[in-house]
């Protein structure tokens, strides 16, 4: 970790002196850029997120960059590119060796030109009955009439496909999470507005998946109600086998929910008032809209 | 599980009953084959009616007619169904609605999950996109060229102003699937989740490409029963393995013939081609087409078989 976080500071402080040079290609400290060449190997292993941070620095920083962005880890960049050629490079990661990661002239910028809309992830957090799943399908609704392409990650309906063979057990819903978190990723990087619906009770699994992300591009927004309303509600009956103690570890009842520290959007039921779903959903359309998502 | 038991007959009976007592000409012309051994594996109530989604215990049928045909009959068989089941005409007014749905169910290792559905639904971001959502489904060797045809494919259809995603088994590797080996099992797990995401993204009304060996028909044919009729579509290229052994962009057969890779597919591992497959990009002889020409194979069959349109 220690070896990893100093190649992430090396990168970081290698972005800086690219933008200095105002070279085109970023060189990356004690990193090899072998990405340029077909079957070029290297044994090292990418660094997704920080990588991605540096691309949007530069996108950010300097648009005389725009041209030669660093979309990919080890600075495969948009020129080469957009050759046509594939570009692959080795690598060892996790449990599996000998893989290449593969990549193709179009990108995320060409699919969110095409959709006129950043892709990006909103990530629906609260306790069970807060109103995420309404909230979601309001969200979707609206953001459909507006001409804009959104897909709902529901946490229960992912346990029904991708993730059936996860039980509730915590591990396995750390598992669940992440494989939601990952999924999402590509969903966002296919220029879709994802909108992610589960409890995601711990901080550590949400900052987890939205450092998979590219900086602005994971809205996390919790569903502030409090654990009385949401137990009153119990929309799925829930809440009353748990207190029968036919549900153990549900959270809110056994396990506890983490809330945010610092989220993008805080949806607060205050009092007895009770926003409609499309008056909360509208509040998300206004800071998609006001943040630039909504537009390529 | 007597109960879902219970609901499985009235379907199973349903469709045959439509069959037998309707002599639907479009079915016969098409030769439509009986169906046998099929379990009802779940009901997805939406705006647009039951859809019931078939897990044949045999291969999966793959018909020769297109989408809109395909889907006409599909309408046709649960028709029946529908028109018995006061629930189901229930859950779909409340759909209407813009309620949720909520239905509660065990599935896998999970228990008390809802299955949630909302009003906007595959065809909607279908229309707005003006395409068929679906699953591009590139098997063959290593080195036989399928990440390079998917790139060609992936900016041919872009050119045309369609959304398309490319799933490569090698880059899902890096994140999704990072927890796995390349174990056996591991391989079929590796194959089965990049068939789920894939399947959303379909549903999410993009055109997926998916790149990756799936050297054996068993799994190839799981991930195909996970989608709708029509809605995978499985491209075979077909190169030989001593050309793709000759090419090595990866370096992975010298490996692999060195001993150093042990399980290699095509070297120690086999590699099980379609039996029946959508599609077949050949290379005859020395004849070496272009990616861009094995790209268009498949764009126009999209075109023709109305994908590229809503």
């Amino acid at each position: 970790m220690s070896s990893v976080q100093a190649l992430c500071q090396a990168c970081s402080c290698a972005m800086f002196q690219n933008i200095e040079c105002k070279l085109g290609f970023a060189k990356f400290c004690g990193i090899n850029a072998v990405g340029l060449s077909r079957g070029r190997k290297s044994l090292l292993k990418p660094i997704m997120a920080k990588e991605d941070h540096g691309a949007s620095l530069i996108d950010d920083g300097n648009p005389k960059c725009q041209g030669h962005q660093v979309n990919k880890p080890n600075g495969i960049n948009q020129s080469t590119a957009l050759s046509g050629k594939s570009l692959t490079e080795m690598s060892n990661i996790g449990n599996s060796m000998n893989i290449l990661w593969h990549e193709c002239p179009i990108q995320k910028l060409d699919r969110q030109q095409l959709l006129q809309q950043k892709g990006c992830v909103i990530w629906l957090t609260g306790l069970s009955g807060s109103g995420k799943s309404t909230l979601a399908c309001a969200l979707s609704r609206s953001l459909h009439s507006k001409g804009k392409l959104t897909y709902i990650l529901d946490g229960d309906n992912i346990r029904h496909g991708l993730n059936r063979d996860l039980s509730f057990r915590a591990e396995d819903r750390s598992e669940n999470i992440r494989r939601i978190g990952e999924v999402s990723k590509l969903l966002a990087d296919a220029g879709v507005i994802c909108i992610a619906s589960l409890i995601s009770p711990y901080r550590k699994d949400r900052d987890a998946c939205r450092a998979l992300l590219p900086e602005g591009d994971f809205i996390e927004v919790f569903i502030d109600v409090p654990l009385d309303v949401c137990e009153a509600r119990d929309p799925k009956g829930l809440y009353k086998l748990a207190r029968a103690g036919k549900i153990k570890g549900f959270t809110g009842i056994d396990d506890p929910y983490e809330p945010p520290y610092s989220c993008e959007i805080v949806l607060q039921q205050k009092g007895s008032e009770c926003m409609s779903p499309s008056d909360t959903a509208e509040i998300v359309i206004s800071y998609l809209e006001k943040n630039g998502y909504l537009l390529a | 599980m007597t109960t879902a038991k219970a609901l499985r007959q009235p379907c199973y009976a349903g469709i045959f009953r439509n069959i037998e007592c309707g002599p639907s000409p479009a079915a016969e012309s098409l030769g439509f084959p009986k169906l046998r051994g099929i379990n009802v594996t779940g009901l997805h109530c939406g705006r647009r009616g039951l859809v019931l989604v078939l897990r044949a215990k045999s291969k999966p049928i793959r018909a020769k007619e297109n989408a809109s045909v395909s889907a006409s009959l599909i309408d046709d068989w649960f028709k029946p169904i529908t028109a018995k089941e006061d629930s189901n005409a229930e859950d779909r007014t409340s759909s209407f609605s813009g309620k949720n749905l909520t239905q509660m169910s065990n599935v896998g290792n999970s228990t008390n999950i809802m299955w949630h559905d909302c009003p906007i639904q595959k065809q909607d971001r279908q229309q707005l996109l003006q395409q068929q959502g679906c699953v591009i489904w590139l098997t063959g060797l290593s080195g036989s060229g399928k990440s390079t045809i998917a790139c060609a494919l992936s900016q041919s259809l872009h050119s045309k102003g369609k959304l398309s995603y490319i799933l490569d088994g090698d880059n899902i590797r890096h994140g999704l699937n990072q927890d796995l080996s390349f174990r056996a099992e591991d391989r079929s797990e590796n194959i089965r989740r990049i068939g789920e995401v894939a399947k959303l993204f379909a549903d999410a009304g993009v055109i997926c490409i998916t790149s990756l060996i799936s050297p054996y028909q068993k799994d190839r044919d799981a991930c195909r029963a996970l989608l709708s009729k029509g809605d995978f579509i499985e491209v075979f290229i077909d190169v030989p393995l001593h050309v793709c052994e000759a090419r090595d962009p990866k370096g992975l057969y010298k490996l692999a013939r060195a001993g150093k890779i042990k399980g290699f597919t095509g070297i120690d591992d086999p590699y099980e081609p379609p039996c029946s497959c959508e599609i077949v990009l050949q290379q005859k002889g020395s004849d070496c087409k272009s990616p861009s020409d094995m790209a268009e194979e498949v764009i126009s069959y999209l075109e023709e078989n109305g994908y590229l349109r809503a």
